[in-house]
């Protein structure tokens, strides 16, 4: 699963190539949503809620892949695993993998940006 | 086909034979049956050796045949029908219209 | 054609609900290149809504959302969709069978893998499109059908109004009298007319359409105007048949017809004339119980043309009491649940085991009643008897509404003269009543005003005209003698006439009318005969037998006869109407 990249640079020259000028606007939701995301990972985890876990996890990992970052999309998935398993012990390591990779990400796409 | 056709050697009579239930239901074939447009037909005969039913759409369509084979100058034999059938026809007087043997 | 390929290209109005916003960006970004309208909001609640209000063409919808997720967003949009086919396609990373099967029982019809694939979003969204449009198609034909068929049975119900208005004005419910016609009989094509004739006397007719439905329907109005018209205006059974064959020929297509029987009943002359043409056997059934087959011996009516069409009617004897039974083919089909018809056999065993207390009619219903176990099929039949009548127990026309009597011709004569062969060929009664009818004091008593011309006519004809002596009639062999007799004669009327002149004038208190026959015969010896000079005479000539200058004598004022005989004046007087309070009868 790690070997899988941290950007689909063929997905995202898709999305650009349909988003046009709003390219960078998608960009921008995503990063504000993937915050949105880490942050409601964070509290579910502090809450003990694994339900709650898994079905953001789920849909984190949705718009990962949808946007073309599918090592993140993969992190999520076994989140999502992880919470709809209720083994919340797991998940607190899988999370900071998850806010690692995120940088990541968003150290990429900007540099797509400027590019 | 519940209605079969067959010319005499003389090219100018027409048999049409009609099978099992003369109704409504065979007003189409009965039609094709004789407008082929083959002008040497003079004569026509309605065959209802097998025919075991007849209703009065079936005489209506005896009397659209009659047109079209000339009115009352019209050669047309209806033959072999049974005693059921027999009796509708005479009832309706058909007789007087048609030679019946 | 055209129109279907523009409606697949139209642009759908698609909903959106996803709470995420990149996908949804991305989503309504793609479907919006692909020129569709496209409505978004982040969760299940907010779809409902939307889609209650703008309702969308087709659905996308997130499983996992806040508020309320995709499942029962889902089931609330189907319900409020309710017969309309409104795709819902889930959109999901779901991979996981159970969840999946959940959003299809929820209502979803597919699913959209993420991440999206432009060109598969595309041509699920045209397959869609197809898939509604088809539904909306089917369900609009099945509408289509469903208000076609409310129209039709609307019109029908009309259709059948407006016919009972026509076809039941006449005496079906007399007292001698029974008849069953299903009420919607006219869309089998059965027909039922009576109408009393104006002499005394009744005309019926029953007839049955080739076919079902509106086709078989349309040629009864025709039939009824024409039979009602001429029944009332005293035309004979003969006449009435021929002007209907005629109508029918005219306007029925080849292969259309209408199979049908007249009944001229005569309660005077106690005789019945009947004309049968592709109607079942009917049966007379005496009071003796004799039993006498009256089968049909002509075509059908609309077939031959006016030249070739035979109205010669069978003539028989009938007293008081006996009783004439006519029915549709439709009875004779009455099927028991097995197939098996009433048929011929089922009438005839019927009518042989009469017992004397039973009447026909109530016999004929309750044997085919029970024949056919239930009574479904007899929707599809038509029966009518006719029982013959003593002529004084038999109610006249009633009158018709009090006209004004100011209103109409008063003052006014004319003499109308037939010769020769139309001698034998037409009938100036209805013609010269209808002149009479013009004036409305006399229009009450057309019944009266028939009989007396008749009467007149009939003796000017048959005695004067042809010299046929009226005690042959008296015997049953002298019966047919006569009418055949009659035939004969009339083919050689060389020099003969028959001549009316009428004569109307006002009087205070009503008018008076004048009648005078003359004929060409050789008149008879009035001045010796019983009736007009009482006396023991016994030279019972041929004319004026009895019964028929009674009835003259009854009806009017006066009546004399000038020269030998052949010159009849009769006055005939009538009263203004007193006012409808007053009115004693």
């Amino acid at each position: 699963m790690t070997d899988k990249p941290h950007l689909d640079e063929e997905a995202l020259a898709e999305l650009r190539d349909v988003m046009e000028d709003e390219f960078e606007v998608l960009i921008q939701t995503y990063v504000a949503d993937s915050r949105d995301r880490i942050r409601g990972l964070q509290e579910a985890l502090r809450a003990d809620d694994s339900d709650a876990f898994a079905k953001t996890a789920h849909s984190f990992k949705g718009s990962c892949i949808n946007i073309g970052a599918p090592r993140l999309g993969d992190l999520c998935l076994r989140a999502e695993i992880a919470g709809k398993e209720s083994r919340l012990d797991d998940a607190s390591g899988l999370l900071d993998d998850i806010a690692r990779e995120f940088e990541q990400v968003i150290a990429g796409l900007d540099g797509l940006m400027v590019g | 086909m519940p209605i079969q056709t067959r010319r005499y050697d003389d090219g100018q009579t027409l048999v049409i034979r009609i099978e099992g239930r003369f109704d409504f239901s065979t007003h189409q074939a009965f039609r094709d049956a004789y407008e082929h447009g083959d002008p040497h037909i003079r004569n026509y005969i309605v065959d209802l050796s097998d025919t075991t039913y007849l209703d009065s759409s079936a005489l209506g369509m005896l009397l659209l045949l009659r047109d079209y084979a000339g009115g009352d100058s019209a050669g047309i034999v209806i033959e072999n029908c049974n005693n059921d059938v027999r009796r509708i026809l005479s009832i309706s007087n058909f007789e007087q219209l048609f030679n019946i043997r | 054609m055209d129109d279907s390929v523009a409606e697949h290209s139209r642009p759908l109005r698609i909903l959106i609900a996803d709470d995420s916003d990149s996908d949804r960006l991305i989503l309504k970004t793609l479907l919006k290149r692909l020129g569709h309208e496209v409505l978004d909001v982040a969760n299940g609640l907010d779809a409902v809504s939307v889609f209650q209000r703008e309702a969308p063409d087709l659905v996308l919808l997130d499983a996992l959302m806040p508020v309320m997720d995709g499942m029962e967003a889902a089931r609330q949009i189907k319900l409020l969709a309710g017969e309309r086919l409104v795709p819902l396609i889930f959109l999901t990373s779901l991979s996981e069978a159970g969840a999946l099967a959940r959003c299809l029982e929820a209502g979803g019809d597919d699913f959209l893998g993420k991440p999206y694939n432009r060109i598969i979003i595309e041509a699920k969204i045209k397959a869609f499109n197809r898939m509604r449009l088809m539904h909306r198609t089917l369900s609009d034909q099945r509408d289509l059908i469903r208000e076609r068929n409310r129209q039709l049975t609307e019109e029908q119900e009309i259709a059948k109004r407006v016919f009972d208005n026509v076809a039941h004005s006449g005496c079906l419910d007399a007292s001698n009298i029974r008849y069953h016609a299903s009420p919607l009989s006219i869309f089998n094509g059965d027909v039922l007319f009576a109408s009393p004739r104006p002499a005394g006397g009744m005309l019926i007719f029953m007839g049955d359409f080739t076919g079902h439905g509106l086709p078989a329907a349309i040629g009864a109005m025709p039939v009824a105007e024409i039979f009602y018209g001429m029944a009332n205006k005293g035309f004979n059974g003969q006449d009435v048949l021929r002007e209907i064959n005629q109508k029918l020929k005219r306007i029925l297509p080849t292969g259309m017809f209408c199979c049908g029987a007249m009944i001229e009943a005569d309660f005077k002359l106690n005789q019945l004339q009947i004309w049968n043409g592709g109607l079942p056997d009917g049966w007379l059934i005496r009071t003796t119980g004799e039993l006498l087959a009256l089968p049909s011996r002509h075509l059908p009516l609309g077939i031959l043309a006016p030249d070739q069409f035979n109205a010669d009617f069978e003539r028989v004897g009938a007293a008081p009491g006996d009783r004439v039974l006519m029915m549709t083919d439709g009875f004779l089909e009455s099927a028991d649940s097995a197939g098996n018809v009433f048929g011929e056999q089922g009438v005839t065993g019927t009518l042989d085991r009469l017992d004397d207390g039973d009447h026909p009619f109530d016999a004929m219903m309750s044997a085919v009643h029970r024949f056919t176990g239930n009574f479904e099929d007899g929707d599809d039949l038509t029966l009518c008897c006719l029982e013959m009548m003593d002529e004084a127990g038999l109610a006249t026309l009633p009158d018709r509404a009090a006209p004004s009597a100011l209103a109409g011709p008063a003052e006014w004569r004319c003499s109308y003269e037939i010769r020769e062969r139309t001698l034998g060929e037409f009938s100036p009664l209805p013609l010269l009543l209808h002149i009479c009818m013009e004036v409305p004091g006399l229009r009450r008593k057309s019944g009266e005003i028939y009989t007396l011309l008749a009467e007149l006519y009939n003796n000017a004809l048959e005695h004067g005209v042809l010299e046929l002596p009226s005690e042959w009639k008296h015997s049953p062999e002298g019966f047919g003698r006569y009418y055949a007799e009659r035939n004969r004669r009339l083919a050689n009327v060389e020099g003969h006439y028959i001549r009316f002149t009428l004569h109307h004038s006002l009087k205070p208190d009503g008018g008076r009318l004048r009648v005078i026959c003359e004929d060409s015969g050789q008149g008879f010896d009035f001045h010796n005969h019983p009736s007009v000079a009482p006396g023991n005479s016994p030279t019972m000539s041929g004319r004026y037998a009895g019964r028929g200058l009674l009835l003259l004598k009854r009806l009017a004022e006066t009546i004399r006869f000038h020269e030998q005989g052949n010159h009849v004046e009769i006055v005939y007087d009538w009263q203004f109407a007193r006012t409808a309070e007053n009115r004693d009868d």
